[in-house]
C-alpha cells in the first residue's frame, strides 16, 4: 500500500532523512519509532506530499506522491504534529469544512461528521470553539478530521500527545479496530503503544533505518547470547532494543 | 470551484467569527461618515451662499455628484489603504504559522483553488464593506426629494471603481500575506505598499512630461478618480486588473513554492 524508496532530503549538508526504504502491505499498523530528530516527521510529511523529498520517491496505493499527488491525497488521512486546527472555528464547523474540501458529498456530510466525532468522542464538544478546548481535545479533533472521508491510509504523527490515560486507551482501541481495512502509519516516543497496538516496527536514528521487522522478529534477533546449554537468553523488552539501536 | 468556495466559505466564517471584519467595517463607517457630513456641510455653506449672492449659473451647475461624491469616493478610496491590510494580514500567513497550511496540503485541492477561494472571501468583505456606505447616497435621494437628486449611474459607477480598486489592494494585500507568517509582518507592508500607490501621486504634480504622465498612472487613486466622475476609461479598468492579476498570480506562485523552501 506504502511503498518508500531511498527517500532522502537535506538541508544544505544536514541529511535529515537519509535513504530510507520500506514498504507497507494493506491492513497493516507500522509503529514508526526513532529518538527526537531522527527525521520520523519529515518521512511523513514526505509520505503526505507536504514536504518533496531531494532523492527518492514514495508510492501509496500504487500511485507517485509527485507525480499523481491528487490520487494520492484523496486516499490519505493525516494527522500532523501539532494538529492542523482553525482555532476560530467550531469543532463542527471546522469538521464539516475538512469533508468538504476531501470531497465528501453533501448529503454524506453530516452523517459522515457525526460518525468521526463519535469514534474520536469529540460530540461531547463539538460546539465548541476550538481555540477554548484543551490540549487533548485538540489533538481528538485533529485524529477526526484525519478519519474524515474514510481514506484507505492514515499517516498519524504522534496521535496520543497530550491525552490522559483513559484517553491514550480510547485512541489505541480506535486504531487497532481500524486495522485491516485502513493501512496505518503511527509515529509515537510511548513504547508500550507500539507493543500494543502495532504488528511491525521501524526504527530510524540519524535517518536511517536501523530496523524493520515484527515485534517478535525483533526480539528474536536481539535476544541474549545463547547460554552454554543451548539455551536462548531472555527475550529483550522494545525499550531494550530501541535504546541499543539508537544510542549508537 | 466547489472547492474553491469551500475555503471562501471558511475564510468568511472566520472573519465574522473573529472581531477583525466587525471592527473593519466600523472604523470604515465611522470614518467614512465623518467625511460625508463634511462634504455635506460644505456643499449646503456653498448653497446657501450661491442663493444670497443669487447667482442662479452657478446655482445650476452645483451637484451632488461633483461636491459631493466624486469627493466623498476620492476619500473612501483612501480609507481602504488602511483598512485593507488588517482585512487580508491573516489570509496566508496564520495558516503558515498554525501550521494548518499543511491541512490543505495533504487535500485534494490544488493551490490555485486556495488562493481563488482566499480571494473570493476577501472580496465578499469588500462588497460588504461599499454596501454599507450605500447609505450616503441612498440619503441624500431620501432628502433631496428629487428625481434629479442623485446621479445613480454616476455613483454607482464610483461604486465600481472603489470595487476595483479595493480588490486590486486585497490582491496586493493577499500576496504579501502568502509571504510571510506574521499577520503583523504582513500588514505593515502591504500598509506602506498601498500607501505607496496613492502618495507616488503626490510626485506627479511637480513632474513634468512623460515622467509626470508615467507616474500619475502608476497612482491608484488618480484610477478611481475618472470613475467617480461618471466616466469608464479602458486604461482605469486594465490598470485594475492587471494588478489583481498579478498579485494572484504571484500569490499562486508563493503558496505553491511554500513547501520547496
Amino acid at each position: 500500500m506504502i511503498e518508500v524508496s531511498h527517500l532522502v532530503k537535506s538541508y544544505r549538508d544536514l541529511k535529515a532523512v537519509n535513504d530510507v526504504s520500506f514498504k507497507v502491505e494493506k491492513g497493516e499498523i507500522l509503529g514508526f519509532l526513532g529518538p527526537n530528530g531522527a527525521g520520523k516527521t519529515t518521512t511523513m510529511r514526505m509520505i503526505t506530499g507536504v514536504l518533496p523529498p531531494t532523492s527518492g520517491s514514495a508510492r501509496v496505493a500504487g500511485f507517485d506522491v509527485f507525480e499523481q499527488p491528487m490520487e494520492v491525497k484523496r486516499r490519505i488521512g493525516y494527522l500532523p504534529e501539532t494538529p492542523p486546527v482553525y482555532t476560530d472555528m467550531t469543532v463542527r464547523a471546522f469538521l464539516k469544512f475538512v469533508a468538504e474540501i476531501k470531497g465528501v458529498g453533501r448529503k454524506q456530510r453530516e452523517s459522515e461528521v457525526a460518525k468521526v466525532a463519535a469514534q474520536t468522542n469529540c460530540d461531547k464538544f463539538i460546539h465548541r470553539v476550538i481555540g477554548n478546548l484543551s490540549k487533548g481535545q485538540r489533538q481528538r479533533v485533529g485524529l477526526a478530521q484525519a478519519l474524515l472521508g474514510d481514506p484507505e491510509v492514515l499517516i498519524l504523527d504522534e496521535p496520543t500527545v497530550g491525552l490522559d490515560p483513559a484517553q491514550i486507551i480510547e485512541v489505541r482501541e480506535l486504531i487497532k479496530s481500524l486495522a485491516g481495512k485502513h493501512t496505518i502509519v503511527l509515529s509515537t516516543h510511548i513504547l508500550p503503544e507500539v507493543v500494543a497496538t502495532c504488528q511491525r516496527v521501524l526504527i530510524i536514528s540519524q535517518g536511517k533505518v536501523v530496523a524493520d521487522d515484527t515485534l517478535q522478529g525483533l526480539q528474536k534477533a536481539h535476544a541474549g547470547q545463547a547460554t552454554a546449554d543451548g539455551q536462548i537468553g531472555p527475550m529483550p523488552s522494545l525499550e531494550e532494543i530501541f535504546l541499543k539501536l539508537t544510542s549508537a | 470551484m466547489r472547492n474553491a468556495i469551500a475555503i471562501a466559505k471558511k475564510e468568511l466564517n472566520i472573519y465574522f467569527a473573529t472581531p477583525i471584519a466587525y471592527v473593519m467595517f466600523t472604523l470604515f463607517v465611522v470614518i467614512g461618515s465623518y467625511f460625508f457630513l463634511r462634504l455635506l456641510g460644505a456643499y449646503e455653506q456653498a448653497s446657501m451662499m450661491y442663493m444670497r449672492f443669487n447667482q442662479p449659473d452657478i446655482m445650476n451647475r452645483l451637484n451632488f455628484q461633483d461636491a459631493i461624491f466624486r469627493n466623498l469616493f476620492g476619500n473612501l478610496g483612501v480609507i481602504l489603504i488602511f483598512i485593507v491590510p488588517f482585512l487580508t494580514m491573516r489570509l496566508v500567513a496564520e495558516e503558515k504559522r498554525q501550521k494548518t497550511i499543511e491541512l490543505l496540503y495533504t487535500t485534494p485541492i490544488t493551490p490555485s483553488q486556495i488562493v481563488w477561494g482566499k480571494y473570493l472571501a476577501s472580496l465578499a468583505i469588500l462588497v460588504c464593506a461599499l454596501a454599507l456606505t450605500l447609505t450616503y447616497p441612498l440619503l441624500v435621494q431620501f432628502v433631496a426629494k428629487d428625481a434629479n437628486g442623485v446621479e445613480w449611474r454616476s455613483v454607482l459607477l464610483g461604486y465600481l471603481g472603489l470595487f476595483l480598486m479595493g480588490s486590486a489592494f486585497m490582491a496586493i494585500g493577499l500576496f504579501i500575506s502568502s509571504l510571510t507568517e506574521s499577520q503583523v509582518v504582513a500588514a505593515l507592508i502591504t500598509f506602506v505598499v498601498l500607501l505607496m500607490t496613492w502618495i507616488i501621486g503626490w510626485t506627479a504634480q511637480e513632474a513634468e512630461g512623460w515622467v509626470r504622465d508615467f507616474v500619475t498612472y502608476l497612482a491608484s487613486v488618480s484610477h478611481l478618480d475618472s470613475f467617480s466622475k461618471g466616466t469608464i476609461d479602458l486604461k482605469d479598468i486594465v490598470y485594475f486588473l492587471s494588478i489583481i492579476i498579478l498579485g494572484l498570480f504571484a500569490t499562486n506562485r508563493a503558496v505553491e513554492s511554500h513547501r520547496w523552501s
